[in-house]
């Protein structure tokens, strides 16, 4: 780390991201944490969170300084605790019935845009560069907007679906119109994922902010289609390619009667041949994703850059994947560590000027609420 | 003396400075133009491996150094206290190191193989009668409204089953509560399940399987093992302790695929279940040695089942005529099964069943 100070002229200068942290020391504070947190049946874990976090922000640099992880682990342990109790009564509720279940699944879903709202706020809030806050604005009204649209329509093929169903039960006919109108509705749906991924990551991207500066997005709706377009255009490819070998190869294995060794290997075969392409499609989506979302921001005049490959991607988590189940887990940090520095190595920022004009905002301290019940949820808040 | 960056509170302006401290723990900054402020007034951020550190003024403004050990000197001179980088201790410790990977997978283990199914057992019986009352007959709905049809089997055989269940529950504890139903299973074939609320169903199929009542019996009596033990209560808790578990274990699985934790998952769960069937066959067992009934019964009943289920069987009922006797192929299935080897397969560890055989051999060797 440097200590002299940065120049001050407008020209633009290109300043990588850099990731410090080493596998052995992380592992080591995963470790320590995982035993703390058994030892505490539970408690050290929002102890862990705060320090893992801590570690991969404080070895993460930009121009000579780090980034800092404030979150206090009371907070977080206020809504894990929280997050426990719904949690629970969700599954308690699974038991007495399904009508309680899907009740209380309808009522989560409502809750969702407030969570994503209270979780980015939490995250930003707790996020600091240079003793500048980062930021975000809670619009709830939009964020509701947003969300609104991909639960209507899903909602309503839901509904038609059910009542489809019903229908064939009582009556061995059904309304043609009707299949159509669900047919044509899930095409609709297949369609605008897209739009709706472009509407979500638009509205977490322009609401942050770093200090008093707003971010700005210029990913367009077109990137987005473009994304889905390839990536679904190539999982077919492959699928059809796969079907063929799969249906050469099957009726080669199995030609004989159930005693045939080769019957036993199946089950085997199946998963080495589908978890490359697995882990393609869900790596393409995710360097693609992170691409998109970074390499379109901005904030007054700082352009982020992000140039992930979806090929070395593949290769890390296939690697990763291959790594902790050999070691029945022991690797995770290791995994975590190296992929991170990946993902760092290949961004960096096009500082026009220097970064020190941002002035510092006044922000109130987040509940831990959101972010965690979302966690225990495992939703997918990306960014 | 120590180098590092400070910042003022107000704007991201970053200014290269070095921090001195004198005998009475006062900090000033060389090229700042601040008054010397006491250490105990500003707080410092705790060791983290080699991570910067950040020493928080009143006013809101920032020293940020890489210099570890000289904070670490400054701090032990001026605030001593025991807690002071005790995680850092620990962290840096092989020794703790070490042991913590000891006591994370010998805990996990005890955890799994012990620990969640003895908590959810108690917490299951802990759950009064009454309240279980409430639980399955939604399940039974959907079940009736998707693939069961009205059961086909005469008044008569009914009435005599019926008769038989009665006998059979009058000696178990709480058995008072156990209700019987017949359905015509469809796609669920040949079957029998217990719902929370006491109700056993058996499915038409089953029962056309058995050669005798006592064969069905058998099974009445493996279903109410399963009742007794309250087992579907207590797989919903093992379920969700399984769940949290794994949450406080993984953490962050993101960086590869959720097979990770998809395989031991699915694991650990198809173990529980297999435990508590074993259950159920134990308490069947013990009942049929207690009251003087033999476990061939059993054997038998399960032999057909198994049978039921093998593409021996549906091969068999495609090729022969329309009208022979379906248990023609049943017997025809089992003789086919006998010659099959016994080793245990790959894929019995992901069934929620025991191998059959095995469960077969358990009662075989008990008559």
């Amino acid at each position: 780390m440097g200590y002299e100070d940065t120049n001050t002229d407008n020209t633009i200068t290109n300043e990588p991201f850099e990731f410090t942290g080493k596998a052995s020391e992380y592992f080591s504070i995963w470790i320590v944490n995982v035993t703390l947190t058994i030892l505490t049946l539970g408690i050290y874990s929002a102890w862990a969170k705060v320090r893992t976090n801590q570690y991969f922000y404080s070895n993460t640099l930009l121009d000579g300084a780090s980034f800092r992880y404030t979150a206090r682990p009371i907070q977080i342990l206020k809504g894990r605790i929280i997050a426990f109790i719904v949690f629970m009564g969700y599954y308690a509720s699974s038991l007495v019935s399904v009508k309680g279940t899907a009740i209380s699944i309808v009522v989560i879903m409502l809750l969702v845009p407030a969570f994503v709202v209270m979780s980015m706020a939490f995250r930003m809030r707790n996020s600091v560069y240079r003793n500048v806050r980062f930021n975000f604005d809670k619009n709830y009204k939009r964020a509701y907007l947003v969300f609104s649209i991909p639960v209507l329509f899903i909602g309503t093929y839901l509904f038609l679906a059910a009542q489809i169903q019903t229908a064939n039960t009582a009556t061995p006919t059904v309304d043609p119109t009707l299949s159509i109108l669900v047919l044509v509705l899930l095409l609709a749906i297949f369609l605008m994922v897209p739009w709706w991924e472009y509407m979500i990551t638009q509205f977490k991207v322009v609401h942050g902010k770093f200090g008093d500066a707003n971010f700005s997005f210029s990913a367009t709706l077109k990137n987005y289609f473009a994304m889905y377009a390839k990536g679904y255009g190539l999982s077919i490819l492959i699928f059809a390619l796969l079907g063929i070998v799969m249906a050469i190869v099957i009726p080669m294995l199995s030609t004989k009667d159930a005693q045939n060794p080769m019957a036993g290997i199946m089950p085997g075969l199946v998963i080495v041949l589908i978890l490359p392409v697995y882990l393609w499609i869900f790596a393409y989506f995710q360097t693609k994703r992170t691409n998109l979302i970074f390499g379109n921001l901005e904030v007054q005049g700082h352009k982020v850059k992000a140039d992930l490959k979806t090929g070395y991607m593949m290769y890390l988590y296939l690697t990763n994947t291959l790594a902790i189940m050999l070691t029945i887990g022991l690797l995770m940090p290791w995994a975590k560590i190296r992929t991170v520095k990946y993902k760092a190595s290949v961004m960096s920022i096009d500082i026009a000027g220097d970064l020190n004009q941002f002035i510092t905002s006044q922000a109130e301290q987040q509940s831990a609420l959101g972010e965690e019940i979302g966690e225990m949820f495992d939703m997918d808040l990306g960014f | 003396m120590i180098e590092g960056i400070f910042f003022d509170g107000e704007t991201s302006t970053k200014k290269a400075s070095v921090l001195h401290y004198d005998e009475q723990g006062y900090i000033s900054f060389t090229d700042l133009d601040i008054e010397k402020i006491h250490i105990n007034l500003i707080k410092i951020s705790t060791r983290l491996a080699n991570t910067p550190r950040y020493l928080n003024f009143p006013d809101g403004s920032l020293f940020e150094t890489n210099n570890n050990d000289a904070i670490d000197e400054m701090v032990q001179t001026f605030k001593p206290s025991f807690f002071n980088g005790l995680l850092h201790s620990l962290e840096s410790a092989k020794t703790v190191v070490i042991a913590s990977i000891a006591i994370v997978v010998l805990s996990g283990w005890l955890l799994i193989k012990y620990g969640i199914p003895y908590f959810s057992n108690e917490i299951a019986a802990m759950v009064p009668a009454d309240a279980s009352k409430y639980m399955g007959q939604g399940v039974l709905d959907i079940m009736d409204k998707n693939w069961f049809e009205k059961t086909r089997l005469s008044a008569e055989k009914q009435a005599e089953l019926r008769l038989l269940f009665k006998k059979l529950i009058k000696d178990i504890d709480g058995g008072e509560n156990y209700k019987l139903e017949f359905r015509q299973g469809g796609v669920i074939q040949a079957n029998a399940f217990a719902l929370p609320n006491g109700t056993i169903v058996f499915t038409d199929e089953l029962i056309n399987l058995a050669a005798n009542n006592m064969e069905v019996a058998s099974i009445m009596l493996h279903e109410a093992g399963h009742l007794k033990h309250r087992h579907s209560l207590r797989s919903t808790v093992q379920q969700f302790s399984l769940a949290m578990f794994v949450m406080v274990i993984s953490g962050d699985v993101s960086t590869s695929s959720s097979i990770v934790t998809a395989i031991p998952l699915m694991l650990v769960e198809s173990g529980f279940s297999q435990e508590m069937e074993s259950e159920a066959d134990t308490f069947s067992l013990d009942y049929m040695l207690k009251h003087n009934i033999s476990p061939k019964y059993f054997v038998t009943m399960m032999e057909k089942l198994e049978a039921s289920y093998s593409d021996a069987y549906t091969k068999c009922l495609k090729e022969s005529p329309k009208d022979v006797d379906k248990n023609k192929c049943i017997e025809k299935s089992i003789v086919a099964k006998k010659g099959s080897g016994d080793t245990k397969k790959i894929t019995d560890y992901f069934s929620t069943h025991p191998n059959v055989k095995e469960r077969i051999k358990r009662f075989r060797e008990a008559s």
